[in-house]
């Protein structure tokens, strides 16, 4: 018996260990979320080996630490971060994988807000009241396209860091990339050019860049408030404001309670659509352009 | 900019038959190129900064009540992509925390509350045999803790918890240091070490607080080996976690060993050893097993010898994209091998005449389900079976519960608990002429979270 499974163990133990060499002279980058990862894949190239810590169909607020997260984080050399309190939980992460190369203060840590223009900064004292508030402003920008020249230029200023000889390869993959992403914003923007100034509903409040970017409104949340479940009087509250102003649409997380939206949008003559809320949310939004692809052609499709 | 290409387009109209009446056509055919080229451009200029975000319009308002609520700033203009020149201008690399602005806190702060309730039979509160002990058909808060963590530097981070509770019946509520230790973070060979006063990481719940419990109570064979708070002790832990391609933790600790239930020699002359190894394995992206034993060694006041041996396993089935798990399995045994000081009668004439060492060697167990279908909702039971670190004797029980969130900060959960003692028992429960061999209790728990509360791990 043990003839057999020798040489299975062998194979299991030195597979991983041939997969570590090849990839030994990349930097070996984990993203908090898939956007990220997308991202520094497009800018990164061949000198990057990209993992990502949440996938596409989480709830990026209320990631699950699970060890094998702080096996990606073992050998990482740098850790790419969301910020604005949507990712904070990657300290707990950070702080069972034994890499000091990515603990806070590190050069390893990056945070890629750094220079958006954030939204919804509260402008007067919050607290739990008004549901799990981030108090630095709405952390989901991640997927509007327009924040890609920031975001990208971030990410190739950490690389170039470990890899100052390849920065003008990083500038260039980067350029590229943003070549790519003005063909399609051109594109996106004529589709959805019929829908501006068009209301419509959330379930959770995570599309004010893409909504604002494209010209759409938010006009009501089917959650009570941020975080909180929706409450029988909130939703109906909620079907009386779409019947009277004529909203035709609810957009849905992927791991939000769709069948809920759905229940909502019959109520209100309208539609639930779900959209990707990060990379490799729903089929087919398996890269940045994509997943932002998927988002556009949907809201077309529903409200016209 | 659309005047500006019309401006253009005007002027291409108008110098072109200009242009024409005055020159050859070559000539003339190499300035329309030309405009043509400059009118692409410029037609390519429009197009892209057509594709820019708009201003918000007046024209569409968010309605009142609509998020974001009072208090939210309405969306400034959208950022436009910056120039060449903002990109290549330098930056601080590492701006955390850049938008707090001045006069934060540089450490995060966290209260939680913790308040009981149980009800049980008043044979049970006179023999102070229930769950918890002394404190039988009582409400009272069990912990309420102020938490306060940061880092300390690039290299150590720091934790410091005080605990509130009523320890005792109708007693002042008194406030003491639950744990404080750091934690050096940039350590070589993946390593890392935390000194201080600290939960021990001995089996998984032992590092878990009261109010993060999946239950109300902590299992009884924790309490029976570890006491009513489990192992907290003073010293040092040194984590390593090698570079594989699977999750292994291993852990050594040196501490005092002053838990008295357990150890209680409380001195680094003859110190408490602990250890761990744990791992971890995730069965596709739906099912998830952490594995892991512990061990713990140290001398009792009387310098004899206790070594509590522990096993752990928890499993979680997670459907994806879901906010919760679907199930939770949790288990947890522990072994006792500990000596014990017994008098021997020799004679017989009722005096003892010599005192052995004896070995006790003990165990318990617990095993724990809960199914969580809702967001909101849970339901588990938990079944206990444990016998005493030295005296003779067992107890088995069963306690179904049912926990509601209304948010992710608020939790009640009311449990039934059946406990069944042994005959043996019968001398350690009869405080007043009372017995507590069979116990009925209903538990009430609300847990509350103030403010900052980091995630918890598997």
């Amino acid at each position: 018996m043990l003839r057999v499974f020798r040489p299975l163990l062998a194979l299991a133990f030195i597979a991983p260990l041939v997969a570590a060499a090849s990839a030994a002279d990349k930097i070996r980058v984990v993203a908090t979320i898939p956007d990220l990862k997308a991202l520094t894949e497009e800018v990164g190239g061949k000198l990057v080996d990209v993992d990502a810590l949440a996938r596409g169909t989480q709830n990026a607020h209320e990631l699950e630490i699970r060890p094998s997260l702080m096996v990606k984080l073992r050998r990482a050399d740098l850790l790419i971060e969301n910020g604005l309190d949507l990712d904070s939980w990657a300290d707990v992460a950070v702080q069972g994988a034994n890499n000091p190369n990515i603990v806070r203060g590190a050069p390893g840590r990056v945070d890629v807000s750094r220079g958006i223009q954030v939204l919804e900064v509260p402008s007067i004292r919050v607290d739990r009241s008004m549901g799990d508030v981030h108090p630095l402003g709405n952390p989901h920008y991640s997927m509007d396209p327009g924040l890609a020249p920031i975001i990208t230029q971030n990410i190739v200023d950490a690389l170039a860091r470990f890899a100052p000889d390849h920065r003008a390869e990083l500038e260039k993959n980067r350029q590229a990339f943003l070549a790519r992403l003005d063909e399609a914003m051109a594109r996106w923007t004529r589709a959805m050019e019929p829908l501006r100034g068009a209301k419509v509903v959330v379930y959770h409040p995570q599309w004010i860049y893409l909504l604002h970017r494209f010209g759409l409104v938010q006009a009501a949340t089917l959650e009570d408030r941020p975080g909180i479940p929706a409450s029988p009087a909130h939703l109906t509250r909620v079907i009386r404001q779409m019947k009277d102003e004529q909203i035709k649409l609810i957009i849905v997380e992927p791991w939000n309670d769709v069948k809920l939206a759905n229940r909502v949008a019959q109520e209100a003559g309208a539609k639930a659509v779900v959209l990707a809320s990060m990379v490799g949310g729903v089929k087919g939004a398996d890269s940045y352009i994509g997943a932002i692809d998927h988002n556009v052609n949907a809201l077309v499709t529903a409200i016209r | 900019m659309r005047a500006l290409a019309l401006i253009v387009i005007s002027m291409c109209t108008a110098l072109v038959p200009a242009a024409a009446a005055a020159q050859d056509p070559a000539e003339l055919r190499r300035q329309i190129e030309q405009l043509q080229k400059q009118l692409d451009s410029v037609t390519d200029r429009l197009r892209r900064l057509e594709a820019q975000p708009p201003q918000p319009t007046p024209a569409a308002p968010a309605p009142a009540g609509a998020p974001p609520g009072p208090g939210v700033a309405a969306p400034p203009p959208a950022t436009a992509p910056p120039s060449a020149m903002d990109l290549a201008r330098p930056r601080q690399p590492f701006g955390l925390y850049q938008q707090r602005g001045a006069g934060q806190l540089l450490f995060d702060m966290g209260i939680a509350g913790d308040f009981v309730g149980n009800i049980t039979q008043r044979n049970v509160e006179r023999a102070g045999g229930g769950t918890f002990a002394g404190q039988e058909n009582r409400f009272f808060p069990r912990e309420v803790e102020l938490s306060l963590f940061g880092q300390i530097d690039p290299y150590a981070s720091a934790v410091v918890r005080f605990e509130a509770g009523e320890e005792a019946r109708g007693a002042d509520t008194s406030v003491h240091l639950a744990e404080a230790y750091l934690t050096l973070l940039t350590l070589p060979y993946g390593t890392q070490a935390r000194l201080g006063q600290m939960r021990n990481r001995f089996g998984w719940s032992n590092e878990v607080h009261e109010h993060d419990l999946p239950w109300v109570d902590r299992p009884n064979v924790m309490r029976n080996f570890l006491g009513p708070e489990g192992l907290q002790e003073k010293g040092a832990e040194l984590t390593f976690v090698p570079d594989l391609p699977f999750y292994v933790e291993a852990l050594a600790g040196i501490f005092n060993g002053d838990n008295t239930t357990a150890f209680g020699r409380g001195t680094l002359q003859h110190p408490l050893a602990t250890g761990r190894i744990r791992t971890f394995f995730e069965l596709g992206l739906e099912h998830a097993i952490q594995l892991g034993m512990s061990v713990a060694s140290g001398d009792t006041p009387d310098r004899n010898r206790s070594t509590i041996l522990g096993w752990e396993a928890r499993y979680k089935y997670r459907p994806d994209g879901w906010l919760h798990p679907l199930v939770t399995l949790t288990g947890e045994a522990l072994y006792s091998l500990r000596k014990v000081d017994v008098g021997v009668d020799l004679d017989g004439d009722g005096s003892i005449d010599r005192v052995s060492k004896r070995e006790r060697d003990h165990s318990g167990y617990y095993a724990g389900l809960e199914v969580q279908p809702f967001r909101r909702w849970a339901g588990g039971v938990r079944y206990d079976w444990s016998q005493y670190p030295t005296t003779p004797g067992w107890e088995w029980a069963i306690e179904p519960y049912v926990s509601f969130w209304p948010s992710e900060f608020l939790r009640f959960r009311l449990a039934y608990k059946y406990t069944d003692r042994s005959p043996q028992t019968r001398d350690a429960f009869n405080l007043n002429d009372s017995s507590a061999r069979k116990v009925d209790e209903i538990l009430f728990e609300a847990s509350f979270i103030l403010g900052a509360h980091p995630a918890h791990p598997f």
